[in-house]
């Protein structure tokens, strides 16, 4: 039978790319590069700063959006649809903590969660149960765990905040997906245009499995890549003007310190991986605001919110930060009144 | 007639029904856009620059990332021929360069690390986010992670108060503020654990040396005494050389 693939749709956002679209596009890169180069932008302190933090938070964490784009593919190509479907047999009470305790089983960060809870989304794990597993990987994974009880190593409140993080990280990963409840894919995720432009469609017999495993893995990460970069953006500005010495004035007040971290986390967007270190870092706070910072930040920062944004709906990020700021400062306020 | 029946049989129809395969604007776009990051991972690991953004327990994510990349570039091209191609937006394209606009500015820009600008605005974390013990800070030799560590906790502080009169040797940043008096400056090193993002600052207060001799920003080398003083840490300079910055300019805790 002739193969054929043909479009599903195309995408609506206006005008075509021409000739001079590409040497407008071109010329813009030449232009950076001869700013940056001839020019040496860098000579201005605020300019490399921002420079070097930006660079290096991307270098950082698209790795990570690869990783995690290459487990999506996997998950779209490989695993049978319905597979995600069985784990809905489960006892309704059990599938939220079972999608957060699965978190375990895989090592990735917050930039590589999302795209694998996009792709167990569309393969038609239930909505509530993915985005729990996308909230609590980055908390409950291995590496995370291990990396806060070497930040912690040696104080009184070691365990405190490594079960703090690891409890915590998990009732609110449950109270985002509870919260989200019986929403479907459709309501919940935006469609990529990476596959809009061109979704093969095979007639008779599927395409080969190596080229859609490609072209998964190549569209998830340039759709993810975009909103990284935006985020990337926004984080490394705050980090290159924001004085943290601002904070030390706030510390010594309960309610408003864990708001402050939360706050302050979600403004560093740094890796769930390093964290600790930086939340370690804070002595002059107590464990509740430290253990704020570490719940909320591998949720929502700069850069997951642009992510959110492009992936799911309107509505969806909103969602996932007012849910996730609630839970975490309630529980927050409470181990600082029990173990504080 | 032996055409005839070759044109009877499935695979020839195939063949001659199966439309030709033509290039894929959106797809030769990303294909570009993955090299682009692709190259920038490679460059990143074979001129060590990846040490500018990333401390050593982390860097091993960029060989990986270049590998990646490459074959998710190589995948992307040879399945980047499509039978129907659509056109490509051009508010798309406009968007795939922007991607690319990064690696523009790593790879054309000089090489750069965070330097006393930062400084300021991260004085808060002095001397934190480091997690030495106390009886690591008690023996052997003195690091700046050490000293920075030492600040961590009243344990750390008192290991670190038991080493006064000791020799110290150590290579950092000088950074001038407007209240260091002229025969006085301040020896920073970034302390970095994943990616630059999560840089926290070890600094020491190095006296006795040469007024107007050093800038700020200018790498050097000082040996001396150490002398904590609660909070603050006193090196009395016996030896100050200026170095070049060197290869892996952030420490790792």
């Amino acid at each position: 039978m002739a193969q054929l693939t043909a479009p599903i749709r195309t995408s609506g956002a206006g005008r075509m790319a021409d000739r001079r679209t590409v040497v407008g596009v071109a010329a813009m890169l030449v232009a950076v590069a001869l700013l940056v180069s001839v020019g040496d932008l860098g000579r201005i302190a605020w300019v490399r700063t921002f420079f070097v933090i930006f660079g290096s938070i991307l270098i950082q964490a698209l790795p990570f959006v690869m990783l995690g784009a290459f487990a999506a593919a996997l998950v779209e190509v490989f695993v049978p649809i319905g597979v995600f479907e069985k784990l809905g047999a489960l006892p309704r009470p059990l599938q939220l903590p079972a999608a957060a305790l699965a978190g375990l089983a895989f090592p990735i960060c917050e930039c590589g969660s999302v795209p694998v809870a996009r792709r167990l989304m569309q393969r038609g794990l239930m909505p509530s149960a993915a985005v729990t597993f996308m909230l609590a990987a980055p908390v409950l994974n291995p590496v995370v765990i291990a990396s806060t009880y070497v930040a912690f190593r040696g104080r009184s409140t070691l365990w405190t905040m490594v079960g703090g993080r690891f409890l915590l990280g998990m009732l609110v990963a449950i109270a985002v997906g509870w919260v989200v409840g019986n929403r479907s894919k459709e309501q919940l995720l935006k469609p990529n245009p990476e596959e809009e432009h061109e979704h093969m469609l095979e007639l008779g017999r599927p395409e080969a499995r190596w080229r859609r495993f490609f072209v998964h893995l190549g569209n998830d990460f340039l759709f993810m890549g975009r909103y990284l970069l935006l985020g990337a953006t926004i984080a490394a500005a705050i980090q290159t003007f924001l004085p943290t010495s601002v904070l030390t004035g706030v510390a010594a007040r309960p309610v408003i310190s864990v708001l402050t971290m939360m706050a302050l986390a979600a403004a560093l967007s740094l890796c769930s991986e390093s964290d600790a270190f930086v939340a370690a870092s804070f002595v002059q706070f107590g464990p509740a605001a430290q253990l704020g910072f570490l719940v909320f930040g591998p949720m929502v920062d700069l850069k997951l919110v642009a992510l959110y944004a492009g992936t799911f709906r309107r509505g969806f990020a909103r969602t996932v930060v007012l849910v996730s700021a609630v839970a975490t400062f309630v529980g927050a306020l409470w181990v600082g009144v029990a173990f504080g | 007639m032996s055409d005839a029946i070759v044109a009877r049989t499935g695979a020839r129809i195939h063949d001659d029904a199966a439309p030709p395969r033509r290039w894929s604007p959106t797809r030769v776009a990303g294909t570009l856009v993955l090299a682009a990051w692709a190259g920038l991972f490679w460059f990143l690991w074979l001129t060590g620059r990846e040490a500018f953004y990333l401390s050593t327990r982390t860097d091993w994510v960029v060989p990986v990332a270049a590998g990646l990349l490459t074959a998710a570039t190589m995948g992307r091209l040879a399945s980047a021929k499509v039978t129907t191609p659509k056109p490509i937006a051009a508010r798309e394209l406009w968007i795939m360069g922007l991607m690319v606009v990064p690696v523009v500015l790593v790879v054309f820009s000089a090489p750069a690390t965070l330097g006393t600008f930062s400084a300021g605005k991260r004085s808060a974390f002095t001397g934190t986010s480091v997690a030495t013990s106390a009886s690591d800070i008690g023996s052997g030799e003195l690091t700046l992670v050490d000293v920075a560590a030492g600040e961590t906790s009243p344990d750390g502080e008192r290991a670190l108060a038991k080493r006064a009169g000791e020799k110290v040797d150590f290579v950092g940043f000088v950074s001038i503020r407007d209240d260091t008096p002229a025969d006085e400056f301040l020896l920073a090193r970034y302390v970095v654990t994943c990616c630059v993002a999560d840089a926290t600052i070890a600094e020491v207060r190095v006296v006795n040396v040469t007024p107007g001799r050093f800038s700020d920003e200018d790498w050097v080398r000082v040996q001396g005494t150490i002398f904590p003083l609660g909070r603050e840490v006193i090196v009395d300079a016996s030896d100050v050389t200026a170095v070049e910055r060197p290869d892996h300019p952030y420490l790792t805790p």
